[in-house]
């Protein structure tokens, strides 16, 4: 199946990158454009649950890394097939100055409070989500808190550290 | 009945009734909240101590907090323990509401409660057992015989400070103050 699955991203999609890192693991490295295609593609093929959207912030390089996990209820299933499941891993990097996406909720629903943690950690916009709303936290942050150039120690300090205990008052 | 505590029951009545009944109001945060189930069970039995787990703050006296606290659960954390009656006794479970923990560099998560509400006794540990929980209440009924189980009275006379604290780490608070804020000359003293 994966090695099927290989060759049938690779005659669709011209600009992609297909390895096959292990038996039942394909990452598909593509360019931030072409995402909702190959993600429309993939949910056609059987691909219909979108197990988790992910960044990963390559301060170095200057990109985020967006990943994308694909995995299917029924068909490839091992129950159903006797094989071991099928994972789909779909990577796409996008500049980190003005971070900007499409969103994938149109193709996979559940993908909303995915992009929202996104949003918020990260500041990743996604163009076409509905409800980019705070999901987690409470207060402002200058730089979202999962991006590698945030100072946890000196935030920390300024914030907590600050606060005075009770006895110092007496 | 304990026939060598009878002169206590005689001297301090109600003291005594406190300490027996702990009601721990069943708030969970963290992952010490875990420890939690075992011991109220069949398998550690918390009654034995006296102390039941109830339902909402209004019925209780004892709060166990459990774990790390983050910004969100401070809020949650200071409303359910002014919704608590006096003698009110709080106890931190756990390295994480002691210093913060494994978090102590974390960008979200509380490092010491006791700037924000007051504690009576600590666990340390991650994870205490559950015999700590009893070691603990067992502490805790000497406090209360001794009277230094005064969380609740220190919240009270140094309302204006705890609730300056709370204010640095939530912002704006959307509850009213409990206590008066003003600088009496006895202030919040009963």
């Amino acid at each position: 199946m994966n090695k099927s699955l290989k060759e049938k991203l690779e005659a669709t999609f011209k600009d992609i990158q297909t390895t096959v890192p292990e038996d039942s693991r394909v990452a598909v490295t593509a360019r931030s454009d072409s995402v909702p295609t190959v993600l429309r593609f993939l949910k056609d093929l059987g691909f219909d649950h979108l197990a988790l959207v992910s960044a990963v912030d390559w301060i170095e390089e200057d990109v985020f890394e967006l990943c994308f996990v694909l995995t299917s209820y029924m068909q490839n299933d091992d129950e159903v097939t006797g094989r071991e499941k099928l994972h789909v891993i779909l990577k796409t990097r996008i500049p980190r100055e003005r971070p900007q996406f499409k969103t994938a909720t149109g193709i996979f629903p559940n993908a909303e409070p995915y992009e929202r943690e996104i949003h918020e950690l990260f500041g990743i916009d996604f163009e076409g989500h509905r409800r980019l709303t705070p999901l987690f936290l409470e207060r402002e942050y200058e730089i979202p808190p999962f991006r590698k150039d945030f100072d946890t120690r000196k935030y920390v300090e300024d914030v907590f550290g600050n606060v005075p205990s009770v006895e110092d008052n007496k | 009945m304990d026939r060598n505590q009878i002169t206590k029951w005689l001297k301090a009545p109600a003291k005594m009734a406190n300490k027996y009944s702990l009601h721990a109001v069943y708030f969970c945060t963290g992952c010490g909240i875990i420890e939690v189930p075992p011991v109220i069970t069949a398998r550690w039995d918390a009654e034995r101590f006296g102390v039941i787990p109830v339902a909402t703050p209004r019925q209780a006296n004892l709060f166990l907090i459990t774990g790390y606290v983050s910004v969100k659960t401070l809020r949650a954390i200071i409303r359910t323990y002014e919704q608590m009656y006096e003698p009110k006794y709080t106890v931190g479970f756990g390295s994480c509401p002691i210093n913060g923990g494994m978090y102590w560099d974390s960008y979200n998560t509380i490092k010491h409660l006791d700037k924000y509400i007051p504690i009576d006794g600590w666990i340390a540990g991650c994870m205490p057992r559950p015999e700590a929980i009893f070691v603990a209440v067992t502490h805790l009924w000497t406090l209360i015989d001794k009277g230094m189980a005064d969380g609740y009275i220190r919240y009270r006379e140094n309302y204006k400070y705890y609730r300056r604290n709370q204010q640095m780490a939530l912002g704006k608070l959307e509850w009213p103050p409990l206590y008066s804020l003003d600088d009496g000359p006895e202030g919040n003293k009963q």
